[in-house]
């Protein structure tokens, strides 16, 4: 079943023709069961309000979406019951602990006190639970927002930028909990600016650009098959020269590490066979993995500036 | 019902946390027992000198309807604004609070604070008489002190939905509180200009919230016995004789403008983003 379907959704923000903002451009994709879904896009892109659109405090201007198969007013907020989500920042009560904002957001998902210490153990916040959430460090403010969205043990968990702010350490014990959740068999959908992030979390993506969704798919598909190699030799640029015409070769391309040709049968040996013959010596030959960025700049061509920024 | 009982308590735990709702109940039950303290003293002290209920409600309601509907307006600025600057308004909602009844929430948390602020008031009142060696006189809650105490209970709920609506509407509190005291502030000054106008101005005048605010506090709108005495003294002075609009008339006024007050903010919160 679809844990998310969208169809042409869009939201426009304002009326006024001049000032208004087209942040959501008729968006369509669909999040199968069981995926842990990466919703990529640089800063401003429209994934807040996309998922703002979904978990109810943003109306859409356009289209429509489904979660959990259900559609509606009513049928959404019964589906919400299913879900678990933040937005953007981890939104709580400054003033009270993280144990007493979690007895709030209990409440109103209608859970019972245990199941607040099982999340706080879960998230590893046990300790500092008594403790005011105005004290708590970044890190222990995505992780207390983790937990609230467990709470209800939920089938679908939408997070925004979990990973938002983090240090090395704070994104690996983030990327541990999603593991651990997706392991449960929940459907996760994640939003990112971090190419790398979402290739190492997600079985699945979805890249936003302006509003509009510029590609979307399995992430293995894009970045796990294929015949790609990369080449070095002594000479790149005869090397560059002799790929261009091997017949075999459907693309090539250079890259800061060497060569990168896609060929058409998985067969190394007739490479450094043709090579040889043309007088030039492979220094380096393997399989070359693209990475989800290399897609990310084939599709959005026009952001790669400031998107390979944001990647590195 | 369920939903009722489940957005009681959440208000509940989000208020009982809060510094400044302890202070200003606080406050209101300080200032509220002032002149009910003085009163006691100068009972004990000069047996001419009585102060029991029923006859020292005018003195204690007075006292509430006095401060009250302010801390009641401010005090929902600062219950209602912050949701929405800490954007846990918004998480409510994420977590499966529909907006509207989140803000039923609201409104239940308005009903609970003047629910709260006239059982302060009756305990004070209750309080001073146990204390106090005078003997009331007959009955502990005359009609007229029922109709003061409905005048405390419209004026909280007047300046208190007005106090929602802001927070809804602007939704931060500082310039919330900024343009609550603005208003209060002006409404004296509005009053004094109006009074010295004539005709159907001053007549409608009569009408605007601040007026109604204004003598459904006053003892003598609820008091006809008092008010014909003073008017009495002020005729053998002569002066003009003082006019206030019929309770039943501030009560349906208060309340029509405490509908204004709570739709709009109930259109906002549905229409809007969070
Ligand atoms: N309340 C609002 N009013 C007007 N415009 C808005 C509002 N919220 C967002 N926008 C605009 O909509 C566009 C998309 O914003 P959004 O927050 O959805 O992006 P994002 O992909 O989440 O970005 P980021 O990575 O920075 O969080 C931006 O141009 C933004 O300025
Ligand atoms: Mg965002």
């Amino acid at each position: 079943m679809h844990a998310i379907q969208l169809f042409d959704l869009t939201k426009r923000y304002g009326t006024s023709t001049a000032k208004s903002v087209l942040a959501v451009d008729r968006i369509s994709f669909a999040v199968e069961e069981g995926q842990v879904f990466g919703f990529l896009g640089p800063n401003g892109s429209g994934k807040t309000t996309t998922i703002g659109m979904l978990v109810g405090t943003i109306k859409p201007t356009g289209g429509r979406f489904t979660l959990l198969g259900a559609s509606g007013p009513k049928g959404l907020m019964a589906a919400r019951a299913r879900v678990g989500a933040t937005l953007e920042t981890p939104n709580f009560y400054p003033h009270m602990s993280g144990r007493d904002n979690l007895l709030v957001a209990a409440a109103v998902k209608g859970v019972g006190r245990p199941r607040i210490e099982e999340c706080l153990e879960l998230v590893g916040l046990s300790d500092r639970a008594k403790h005011r959430f105005k004290t708590y460090s970044l890190g222990m403010k995505q992780r207390l927002a983790l937990a609230a969205t467990m709470l209800n043990d939920p089938e679908l968990i939408i997070l925004d930028e979990p990973a938002n702010g983090l240090d090395p350490q704070g994104i690996r014990e983030i990327r541990e909990i999603i593991r651990i959740l997706a392991d449960r068999g929940k459907t996760i959908f994640l939003s990112s600016h971090l190419l790398a992030e979402v290739e190492r979390t997600c079985s699945h993506f979805a890249i936003i650009r302006q509003g509009r969704i510029v590609a979307w798919g399995a992430v293995a598909e894009v970045v796990g098959e294929g015949s790609a190699v990369l080449l070095r030799a002594e000479d790149t640029e005869a090397l560059a020269g002799a790929m261009q015409t091997y017949p075999e070769a459907t693309s090539v391309r250079r890259t800061d590490e060497g060569i990168v040709a896609t060929l058409e049968a998985d067969d190394l040996a007739s490479v450094t066979r043709y090579l040889a013959g043309q007088g030039i010596y492979l220094s380096h030959l393997a399989p070359y993995r693209p990475s989800l960025e290399e897609v990310f700049i084939d599709v959005t061509q026009g952001a790669v500036d400031s998107m390979t920024e944001i990647a590195s | 019902m369920k939903v009722v009982g489940v957005l009681l308590r959440i208000e509940w735990l989000k208020t009982v946390k809060r510094r400044a709702f302890w202070v200003a109940v606080g406050a209101f039950a300080v200032f509220t027992a002032i002149p009910a303290v003085e009163g006691v003293r100068g009972a004990r002290r000069n047996p001419n000198l009585s102060y029991a209920l029923p006859e020292s409600w005018p003195d204690i309601l007075g006292a509430a309807t006095g401060i009250g509907p302010f801390f009641a307006g401010v005090l929902m600025i600062l219950l209602v604004a912050p949701e929405f600057t800490w954007r846990t308004a918004r998480q409510n909602v994420i977590d499966g609070l529909s907006k509207e009844r989140f803000y039923a929430g609201k409104v239940m948390l308005l009903a609970g604070l003047v629910l709260l602020f006239i059982a302060t008031a009756v305990l004070i009142g209750v309080g001073g008489t146990l204390l106090s060696p005078s003997e009331g006189g007959l009955g502990i809650l005359r009609p007229t002190d029922l109709s003061y105490m409905g005048g405390l209970a419209l004026s909280l709920l007047l300046v208190g939905s007005a106090g929602l609506m802001l927070s809804v509407l602007i939704r931060s509190s500082g310039p919330a509180l900024g343009i609550l005291f603005l208003y209060l502030i002006v409404e004296e000054a509005i009053i004094g200009l109006i009074s010295q106008a004539g005709g159907a101005l001053r007549r409608s005048a009569e009408y605007f919230p601040f007026n109604i605010l204004d003598q459904l506090g006053d003892d003598l709108a609820h008091y006809p016995e008092v008010l014909a005495d003073v008017n009495a003294k002020r005729t053998e002075r002569g002066l003009e004789s003082w006019e206030f609009l019929d309770v039943e008339v501030l009560a349906v006024a208060a309340l029509a403008y405490s509908a204004i007050f709570l739709g709009a903010a109930f259109l906002s919160m549905r229409q809007r983003d969070l």
